[in-house]
């Protein structure tokens, strides 16, 4: 029943869905394993409201409990099944091949501007319309700036003036659409 | 019977008016263009104009809700035909097919065939929901607490076994929603679990902004990190869409409406699974099989037939049992809960007018993809030209606004980037979101119905065992997981050998 649905629908997963790094998987399961620990632990040392009288099988930490057994058990047959496939070995070479490509700067950078736009941006005193302009605009130039520079390509005053102009609908666009038209609040 | 037809030509009568329909067909349009835009889901739709239509009238939102969804799916058809990548994990059966024919130059006739196929199959699966949610919602006024854990069990186990390639994966992704959703003061005590002192989090970890930035946040991420930048199939034939191959394609339409709803039902399958069903069911009846993945017009019809018919079906277990069929519902499920309505086998009795309202509105959203696929192919086209570069920060922009806007703090702002970034890199090692996303929603139902049972059954295990409705949801539950076991695996695979060898010997004795 596992489909093959998975490889198309998700483009993130798409081409090593059966190739999936044996080295990663490894690694994944010792951190689910840590993680159904760490729950277990929290949910073994969690409060019984002994003192409220409350009846046992109505615990808090029951269910949480109970879900850090099964990523246990489920980290540990997916530790067994990658070590199994060698996955402990230090150096398999399959990861890289088998996991789509990324550029790690793009990544770096697309991460970087979102936290700041998020983090420092909005919800200091900024008014909305003047923080998302700017994230755009910013956005756009900076992104298109790493493309360019791959390709050799120089930024225009034309794609500066568009960055901006773009930025800047955007922003209004969304204050006036979600503020004014449908009454949401905006950071 | 005569009271549900009456409800029912009143739910039709409601939306005849020109807000109804201002609303339905702007819903649909959103939902076909962030369809069009190439990795963004109808879950990520769902969950941004719900909080844009958060102060709207409960049933104008939900209008606007499920026409976004009708449309998104319909509009994710485009992107796998002229790009080759999937608008939306449903339409993923349709990019073989789909592009094939796009690069034979009948582009407009592929699109032709999903238009006619989403707005057959949603007309089926229409009729489905209004006949089947209010007998359903009856059957399950007799669920009590064991029902209610074993379906949601169900539900997460379910989801993880189809949506995605590797069955440990997703239902570790759903052992992580299910956790997640534990996160805050617990349902009967009101005591803090897991929250470290942090006030913010005695609320839990919200539905919306963990939602943006699981199928927002890490799909802006995954989209700017990619390096190529697809190319687009042109267009030169005719959209006009083709009823003539319903007519004569008519066993696969409704061999696939079928299999769409059904697939629906049950919970935490996924349209995608509507649709790789329906397409391989059609490949094992086809004559032609040699043309699938080629271009056949049986393949595209099929699959599309498939995921279009699903929504209707994903709808049915949402509003008559309260358990999502797949991640879009989900999240209306939660928009239907902030409008105050709680979906469950209480939703005929205190809200029974919705359910045909609902039936009315999902009749819309069909005659809205039939009205946008006939007549705004070329401003669509334009859309999926917008460059990533440009598009990524506005949707990113929308995300924040998303996160932010339900309950106004910055806090699930930063939820749904610690999410986004998580989900990232859980994307990229082949873990699926949908699984999560059913274990946020199930969540707090799983802990409810496992501790009230318990009460009941004064620590007695066996009601959950021996309970007919029990049985059945305990047994394919239990059986799902072990059938991925290796050695359970080997067991079943010699046994039906072992069967099928002497069926084969007495056969030719």
């Amino acid at each position: 029943m596992s489909s093959p649905d998975s490889p198309a629908a998700d483009p993130a997963a798409a081409p090593h869905q059966t190739e999936i790094g044996r080295r990663s998987d490894f690694v994944a399961a010792l951190g689910w394993i840590a993680l159904g620990g760490a729950i277990l632990f929290g949910s073994w040392k969690m409060d019984r409201l002994e003192s409220q009288d409350v009846n046992p099988y109505t615990v808090p930490g029951l269910l949480p409990g109970l879900l850090g057994i099964a990523m246990m058990l489920l980290g540990g047959w997916l530790f067994l099944r990658s070590w199994r496939r060698g996955g402990h070995e230090s150096s398999t070479g399959e990861p890289h091949l088998s996991r789509p490509k990324i550029s790690i700067r793009q990544l770096s950078l697309a991460i970087g501007l979102c936290m700041t736009f998020d983090i420092v941006l909005i919800g200091h005193g900024l008014p909305f319309w003047l923080a998302a302009a700017t994230f755009v605009s910013v956005a756009i130039l900076t992104l298109q700036h790493s493309q360019r520079k791959a390709t050799g390509q120089r930024l225009t005053l034309r794609a500066l003036i568009s960055a901006v102009a773009i930025g800047l609908s955007a922003g209004l666009a969304v204050t006036v659409v979600f503020q004014q038209i449908f009454l949401v609040r905006l950071p | 019977m005569l009271v549900g037809l009456s409800d029912l030509g009143h739910a039709y009568l409601g939306v005849l008016n020109f807000w109804s329909l201002l609303f339905g067909l702007g819903g649909a349009l959103i939902g076909v263009i962030v369809g069009c835009m190439p990795g963004l889901s109808a879950t990520l739709c769902i969950a941004l104009l719900t909080t844009l239509t958060i102060k709207l009238p409960t049933n104008d939102a939900i209008l606007i809700l499920i026409c976004s969804y009708v449309g998104t799916l319909y509009g994710g058809s485009r992107t796998a035909i002229l790009l080759n990548i999937p608008g939306t994990a449903a339409n993923a059966a349709s990019c073989a097919d789909g592009h094939a024919l796009a690069l034979r130059g009948e582009a407009g006739r592929a699109i032709g065939i999903a238009t006619s196929g989403a707005f057959t199959s949603t007309l089926f699966g229409v009729v489905c929901l209004a006949a089947f949610t209010p007998a359903l919602a009856e059957v399950a006024l007799s669920f009590g607490a064991y029902e209610f854990f074993w379906l949601a069990l169900f539900g997460v186990v379910m989801s993880g076994s189809i949506v995605g390639d590797d069955p440990v994966k997703g239902w570790l992704m759903g052992c992580l929603g299910l956790f997640v959703a534990q996160i805050g003061q617990d349902s009967l005590f009101a005591y803090d679990r897991f929250t470290f002192g942090i006030p913010q989090l005695a609320g839990g970890i919200a539905l919306i902004p963990a939602l943006v930035g699981a199928f927002g946040f890490s799909e802006v991420l995954i989209t700017l990190a990619d390096p190529i930048e697809r190319k687009i199939v042109e267009m030169r034939d005719s959209v006009l869409p083709r009823f003539r191959e319903v007519i004569q394609y008519w066993p696969t339409v409704l061999r696939s409406g079928v299999i769409g709803v059904l697939t629906g039902l049950m919970p935490g399958v996924g349209e995608d699974a509507g649709a790789w069903m329906s397409y391989a069911a059609a490949k094992a009846v086809s004559k032609e099989k040699e043309l699938f993945g080629k271009g056949s017009i049986d393949g595209l019809m099929a699959a599309e037939t498939g995921d279009m018919a699903s929504i209707p079906g994903h709808i049915i277990p949402c509003l008559a049992l309260g358990i999502p069929g797949s991640a879009p519902s989900a999240v209306l499920m939660s928009a239907m809960i902030i409008h105050g309505i709680q979906p469950g086998p209480m939703l005929m009795i205190n809200h029974p007018q919705f359910v045909y309202d609902v039936v009315a509105m999902t009749t819309l959203a069909m005659i809205s993809i039939l009205i946008f696929g006939l007549f705004l192919v070329k401003p669509l086209l334009a859309v999926m030209r917008v460059k990533r570069t440009i598009l990524m920060p506005i949707i990113f922009l929308l995300c924040t606004v998303g996160a932010f806007a339900g309950a106004s703090r910055l806090f699930d702002v930063y939820c749904m980037l610690a999410v986004g970034i998580g989900a990232f890199f859980l994307r990229r090692r082949g873990y699926q979101m949908a699984p999560f996303v059913l274990g946020l929603v199930l969540g707090g139902l799983l802990d409810k119905s496992l501790r009230r049972g318990l009460v009941l059954s004064d620590g007695s295990l066996l009601p959950f065992f021996t309970r007919p409705i029990c049985i059945g949801f305990a047994s394919v539950t239990i059986i799902t997981m072990m059938l991925y076991i290796p050695p359970v695996k080997s067991l079943i695979k010699s046994v039906t050998g072992a069967m099928g060898r002497k069926l084969r010997a007495s056969a030719t004795l």
